[in-house]
């Protein structure tokens, strides 16, 4: 498929929503030097007004539900949210916690899932790939509006 | 031209204005770049405060006090005696001003 109708590098932001940091961890790896996905464009930054897409991790807790709420309306359209983590779907290790609301998907929209504890960097880069597809499709909807 | 020569250095009013006139117009081209189909009225336009919600516009300032919190952390071991000696009670303040004349005159007492 041919990114034409997205001419921007994909802009993310990272928010941890209550993980054990394993996740968190593997999607710097996917930064570092061996997988260096900023040569494709694919950037953290450090405010939702400016992501494309929002990269979600850990299970949600009670504390960051409203706080995942927000974030996600700030980010502007069209955007998509990436769900990285089995917590984050199903509960992982913390499915038995008292203090828990999610999965992330009974908080906001997820549209690309990311399984794995945590899941490795190919993985991310992978849902990554595939979100950046589905951004594409929102931004040509956009236009043919 | 109305210029103002300092020797090497010199102070021109236009050449100000003409400067600030090309900083206005970048400035303009960086914001006629930006995302203009944000949502107005939505969250999409509050300020982001690490996903906290943004307090009130009268209560968005940042105090005076905040300014000078790393030259009050310098100079701690000056601040915390003087301002615990400022309590606010006129009697206090007398038997500073008393021992303080009386060491003085002692003082010039003795040198003579």
């Amino acid at each position: 498929m041919s990114l034409n109708s997205f001419k921007r590098a994909l802009w993310l932001y990272h928010i941890n929503t209550g993980s054990c940091n394993g996740c968190d961890i593997e999607i710097l790896a996917a930064l570092t030097p061996r997988y260096d996905v900023e040569r494709f464009g694919i950037v953290l930054v450090g405010s939702p007004r400016h992501a494309d897409v929002l990269l979600v991790t850990g299970p949600v807790s009670r504390q960051m539900a409203p706080r995942l709420k927000r974030v996600y309306e700030q980010v502007p359209d069209p955007k998509v949210v990436l769900q990285v983590g089995s917590c984050g779907m199903e509960g992982g290790v913390f499915y038995e916690s008292y203090n828990l609301v999610g999965p992330v998907d009974q908080i906001i929209p997820v549209d690309v899932y990311v399984l794995g504890c945590p899941p490795r960097p190919e993985a991310i880069i992978e849902g990554v790939v595939k979100a950046w597809v589905k951004l594409e499709k929102a931004a040509e909807q956009r236009i043919a509006k | 031209m109305a210029a103002l020569e300092f020797g090497l250095d010199f102070w021109n009013p236009i050449v100000w204005v003409i400067v600030f006139l090309v900083l206005i117009a970048g400035a303009y081209l960086l914001r006629s770049r930006g995302q203009k189909k944000y949502k107005k009225g939505t969250a999409q336009t509050q300020i982001f405060l690490s996903g906290e919600e943004p307090p009130p516009v009268e209560q968005r300032h940042i105090k005076a006090h905040n300014i000078y919190w790393g030259f009050l952390q310098a100079l701690k071991g000056y601040y915390d005696p003087t301002v615990k000696a400022h309590t606010g009670i006129i009697n206090d303040y007398m038997i500073w001003f008393t021992a303080i004349v009386t060491a003085t005159a002692v003082i010039l007492f003795i040198v003579g």
